[in-house]
């Protein structure tokens, strides 16, 4: 009578160390698998959020997608010591590599230094630091050509007009690279029409700014002939201004003022649209991306990469705009 | 009549106004479009933001408080007005919503401050950060274009006077009165000079202290709705800094930081001749390098002016009460 019942027992014991080598295979198998394929994680330090930032961070999250990286993002609100400390928390995780957005190269110098010494390289994206002992590379805009993009087409539609021109030049933060290029850039395309003298105006990146001193600008200036925009989120702005002084004339009306700026925001990109500006130099901000990641991915191989790598933005006018709206990042 | 006995020396805010005298008197010898009636008309509708601001930041400070939140009150306020209005094409619920919404996130500043007693500049410091991270979750960082035929109150006008300029001077008016001819501006003040007092005598503190900053992010709330109007949509950068450029007002205006008095019409000067600055460095084509230190530079001219007129003030006030004195013993 037992002996089948014993039979039975012994089947079932047999069954549940079966299924518990193949479970324990499966379980070794699997550790030893992450242990040896280690996701790569790249620390994002991000000054802060608006909105040609956040189209350029999401370019580096898909492109590290793409390669199989894992993104830890941090977001110092424009603190360069907030920064400071989640630089060396990045350090602190161990990620495989930083790219930093930086709020104020002095102030995270001192950690990027920790992660130069806990050997994880360090990329600057969108603002360089010149001045660091740290960076392995920088990439981002070719601010330079952006903004001689955008003068050289102002250039092209003032050169016919005789006597003094005034041009309005609405400049970003006086201490950002990016700004200053813009403006070394464009004032080196109006160079090239003797008669043009530029009024330049600082704004901060601030669009309240922008209006300010455009409104100010044209109360001493009524003769302003064209105004760039450092960024072309202040376009609307300057639309409110010229609009309010009954001077926002479209493209190919009479008394037009010409209006150029650079970035590829929505603001832009429908101001253009519209005619009320005349163009504008839009920012390769899934190339930026992209090329951020590549570096990172080339540093943590090992190998070695180029110091400064610039992506040229392209400039389009209100008769090309529409058409090549899928390159505009902004555009909806 | 001794110009020295004129009342006009005696107010909070005579400092300011004659240094904004001062400036404009220099900027219309130095540059022949500044005294045009566009220039000045145009230097109001920009002190707009910052002077309604600025009344509403003067009853906090003459409470005993501080709120540096109100950027972020500022910004939070317009991603609300712009994404509600996105949503339903209603400008009146948008607009009410707003405005309600900067209510209730004053008055929670109010009730923070005075409820867990801790000092008003650390509670606004953690809401400043929670309403930008609200406002910043809720669009996302992104730009909300604000249809111009919707933005009466930054760009339209009445009766040919631009709207911003009526409503600042409406804000300023009911400030005034509010301050000057109520019981709650009579309790605020004896709030600010001493809590202690204020709290033996059984005044409503609470009540008094909430309805300070409640004014403070409604007026925030206003100041954000003519800002995007005028500037065309919701930037991610509105706002920042601006609690700063407020205090600089109420403070020039004559406003004590230590609470207990102030002006509301010198908080509305100091704004404009904060405005009136940059003005006149557009206005003479100054290098784009040289604006901080000239602001710095005036500044800090305009605080000296105060302080010592504040000096005058305060011997007058010794030599009066001497010769009273001298007076009833003889």
């Amino acid at each position: 009578m037992l002996r089948p019942f014993k039979g039975k027992v012994m089947n079932i014991k047999k069954r549940i160390s079966g299924v518990l080598f193949v479970v324990a295979t499966l379980l070794l198998s699997s550790v030893s698998t992450s242990a040896l394929a280690k996701k790569i994680r790249i620390g994002l330090a991000v000054d802060q959020l608006f909105e040609s930032r956040v189209a350029e961070n999401n370019a580096i999250k898909v492109a590290a997608e793409k390669l199989g990286f894992e993104v830890i993002e941090v977001v110092a609100d424009g603190d360069a010591q907030t920064q400071n400390a989640q630089i060396q928390s990045l350090v602190v995780q161990r990620v495989d590599a930083i790219l930093v957005c930086a709020v104020d190269q002095n102030t995270i110098e001192r950690a990027l230094m920790r992660a130069k010494r806990a050997r994880i390289p360090v990329i600057a994206y969108d603002r360089a630091l010149p001045d660091s002992r740290t960076v392995a590379a920088f990439v981002g805009p070719d601010s330079i050509s952006d903004g001689f993009e955008a003068g050289k087409y102002m250039a092209e539609q003032l050169k016919g007009i005789e006597g003094k021109v005034q041009v309005l030049e609405l400049l970003g933060a006086l201490n950002d690279q990016n700004g200053i290029d813009r403006s070394k850039g464009f004032n080196k395309a109006l160079n090239a029409l003797p008669n043009v003298e530029i009024i330049s105006v600082p704004t901060d990146w601030d669009s309240a700014k922008a209006l300010a001193a455009t409104e100010n600008a044209f109360q001493a200036n009524p003769n302003i002939k064209a105004i760039f925009a450092a960024t072309d989120t202040q376009i609307p702005a300057i639309e409110t201004v010229l609009s309010n002084l009954n001077k926002a004339h479209k493209v190919g009306q009479d008394g037009h003022i010409v209006v150029t700026g650079v970035n590829g925001s929505n603001d832009g990109y429908a101001a253009t649209v519209s005619g009320f500006a005349d163009g504008i130099v839009v920012m390769d901000l899934t190339n930026i991306g992209e090329k951020s990641v590549q570096l990172a991915a080339a540093l943590i191989r090992g190998e070695s990469v180029g110091k400064h790598n610039v992506v040229p933005g392209q400039f389009y006018s209100h008769d090309n705009i529409v058409e090549n709206k899928a390159d505009i990042w902004g555009a909806n | 009549m001794k110009l020295n006995n004129y009342k006009f020396f005696e107010q909070n805010w005579s400092a300011i106004a004659v240094a904004t005298l001062v400036l404009c008197v220099f900027l219309t010898i130095a540059s022949p479009a500044f005294m045009s009636f566009a220039n000045m008309q145009s230097v109001l509708v920009q002190a707009s933001v910052t002077a309604i601001m600025a009344v509403g930041m003067t009853y906090i400070i003459i409470g005993g408080g501080i709120d540096i939140s109100i950027g972020a009150i500022l910004f939070f306020i317009s991603s609300v007005f712009a994404e509600l209005f996105v949503a339903t094409g209603s400008y009146p619920l948008a607009l009410g919503v707003s405005l309600i919404t900067g209510v209730l996130l004053g008055a929670v500043n109010g009730f923070l401050a005075i409820k867990f007693k801790v000092t008003p500049l650390i509670t606004t410091l953690a809401t400043y950060t929670i309403y930008r991270g609200m406002a910043i979750h809720l669009t996302g960082a992104q730009n909300i274009p604000v249809p111009r035929e919707i933005g009466y109150l930054g760009n339209g006008s009445f009766l040919g006077i631009p709207v911003p300029i009526l409503l600042m001077v409406l804000v300023t008016i009911l400030g005034v009165y509010l301050i000057q001819k109520t019981r709650f501006g009579l309790y605020l003040r004896a709030v600010g000079s001493s809590e202690e007092s204020a709290h033996e005598s059984s005044l409503p503190i609470m009540r008094v202290t909430v309805l300070a900053y409640l004014i403070g992010g409604l007026t925030a709330a206003l100041a954000g709705l003519i800002l995007i109007a005028r500037v065309g949509g919701l930037q991610s950068d509105i706002g920042i800094g601006l609690e700063f450029t407020v205090i600089a007002a109420v403070i020039l205006g004559g406003t004590k930081l230590s609470g207990g008095s102030g002006s509301i019409l010198g908080s509305v000067i100091g704004a404009i001749f904060l405005v009136l600055i940059d003005n006149g460095l557009n206005m003479l084509n100054a290098s784009p390098y040289v604006y901080d230190t000239v602001r710095g530079i005036v500044l800090l001219v305009a605080v000296i002016v105060d302080r010592l007129s504040e000096v005058r003030k305060s011997r007058e006030l010794i030599k009066n009460s001497a010769m009273k004195m001298r007076g009833t013993t003889s």
